[in-house]
């Protein structure tokens, strides 16, 4: 058996419990390879995930479901270095324009350290 | 991490909410589990002793003195690894835990329990985690 990350699934529990992500336009930081995007992403209006990992961020990329390929954006950045009017509509479809106070939750995940 | 924060003032709407979650100031703890017992067998010690996790704690505090944010909910849960090995656990914090501090004793000990005959047994490493959810002000 490989390492198991949380299988209790305490983490997602309480992320689930303390946010309600439903059509709402969320900024994950610190998304790592998605492991917590895909548990709230399909309840979202829209996704901009972050990680200054190039390599984790190509396996969230690679690893994004068909299904929320249209609602999730994953950029290899850092919360200094992220510009709205960069960062949005690199994939094309984004439906979410520049400015500031744009987002509904932002999240933290493990970033603040 | 105080500018992060301010940051993130910036980028929420009126009203929006941030999450945060982030390790305890609290070193992480080893047990191994053999059957239905648990046995602890250590810490998990960082190169910076944790110095970052007592930073995040204090940026926190900051803007909320400083009425940015204001704290609707705080709480805490525990975020266990599970490994089938002493080895396999030892392993996967050389890969991914960068900063940890391999502490070759606590894995020889641990390691030493699992020549026990019970064979459902299984290494953990406990992180004590804060959650909290903020309301941008």
């Amino acid at each position: 058996m490989p390492i198991q990350l949380d299988p209790e699934d305490s983490e997602t529990t309480a992320l689930l419990d303390y946010a309600d992500f439903t059509d709402k336009y969320v900024l994950e930081i610190g998304c790592g390879d998605g492991r917590l995007t895909w548990r709230y992403a399909d309840r979202a209006a829209r996704v901009i995930a972050i990680d200054p990992d190039a390599d984790r961020i190509a396996t969230a990329i690679k690893d994004t479901p068909a299904t929320l390929k249209d609602r999730v954006e994953f950029q290899v950045n850092s919360i200094e270095e992220f510009s709205l009017a960069k960062g949005l509509g690199t994939n094309g479809n984004s439906q979410l324009q520049p400015s500031q106070g744009l987002f509904d939750v932002v999240f933290m995940s493990w970033s603040l350290c | 991490m105080v500018h992060a924060l301010e940051k993130v003032h910036r980028l929420l709407k009126a009203d929006g909410e941030l999450i945060d979650i982030h390790p305890m100031f609290d070193p992480p703890a080893f047990e191994v589990r053999v059957g239905e017992k648990k046995f602890p067998v250590g810490w998990l010690r960082e190169t910076d002793d944790y110095e970052e996790y007592e930073l995040a704690d204090e940026a926190v505090n900051d803007v909320v003195q400083r009425g940015l944010f204001s704290i609707e909910r705080k709480g805490t849960f525990s975020f266990i690894t599970h490994a089938d090995s002493a080895a396999e656990l030892r392993q996967y914090l050389i890969d991914e835990w960068k900063d940890a501090i391999i502490d070759e004793i606590t894995f020889a000990h641990a390691a030493e329990m699992f020549n026990s005959i019970e064979r459902d047994k299984e290494m953990i490493l406990r992180v004590s985690t804060n959650i909290a959810r903020y309301r941008s002000l």
